[in-house]
């Protein structure tokens, strides 16, 4: 009963709006993210860490593949104790000019890796 | 040259005792959270210790190997340090399986906590 909290709206908001929007960006034109990020942002990215947005847009820009499509498996979203939202997003994705394709990868809000799993 | 930034040792000590405790004992895991903390596992969310503990004590298998590929940690302004995990596990005699876990950990008088907490299979549809 009662409202839903509001850091589910919020939630839900990022689920069906923020988060497709930020990979629509991503997969069309990198240099446009520059408006996620802001000057105390940080990103590590498949382990190498950039700070602040400027470095942030060009190391995403500078990325060595023509095209990519992002492909969302599950995000999730919950309250930080000071007044933040944290999402994380499982996903896959497909980076045509390179030869691992149908990699699984990972990504939180500034942290990229890439899960290659060697199963056996 | 520098030393590595204070943030990695301790998310990595947060991070080899939390899945320590959690193939040993996963009862003891109630020192890691605290009342105000979230877990959000496998798409389901608990809130507060008590559940949480539960939760995480109810899972159906008794044994469980973790096998860390990757961390990563960040800090956050106000005293917060955010972790990430890459990792495998094998529950029982189950398949490997892929995970990906986040831990974001804030220092409370000298401890540091897990405030939020969020656990994903890597269970893709490949295709």
């Amino acid at each position: 009963m009662g409202d839903k909290p509001i850091w589910k709206q919020i939630g839900s908001n990022l689920m069906w709006n923020k988060i497709p929007h930020y990979y629509q960006l991503f997969d069309n034109d990198r240099t446009q993210l520059g408006t996620t990020y802001i000057d105390i942002s940080c990103l590590k990215w498949a382990g190498q860490q950039f700070q602040g947005k400027a470095p942030i847009v060009e190391k995403l820009s500078s990325l060595p593949f023509q095209k990519i499509q992002h492909s969302m498996t599950a995000q999730d979203h919950q309250p930080t104790p000071h007044s933040c939202i944290i999402s994380t997003v499982v996903g896959q994705l497909k980076m045509f000019l390179l030869k691992n394709i149908n990699n699984a990868w990972v990504c939180t809000n500034d942290v990229f890796r890439l899960a290659l799993h060697n199963f056996g | 040259m520098g030393d590595k930034p204070v943030w990695e040792p301790i998310g990595s000590s947060f991070i080899q005792h939390y899945y320590q405790l959690f193939g040993n004992d996963r009862t003891q895991l109630s020192a890691v959270y605290i009342d105000a903390s979230c877990l959000t596992w496998e798409g389901q969310q608990f809130q507060g210790k008590a559940a949480i503990v539960k939760k995480l004590s109810s899972l159906p298998f008794q044994k469980i190997q973790d096998s860390l590929m990757a961390q990563d940690h960040q800090p956050i302004p106000d005293t917060f340090i955010i972790s990430m995990v890459v990792g495998q596990l094998k529950a029982d005699e189950d398949p490997i399986m892929g995970f990906h876990q986040m831990f974001l950990l804030k220092n409370i008088q000298v401890a540091w906590v897990c405030t939020d907490d969020m656990f994903r299979l890597a269970l893709h549809n490949f295709g």
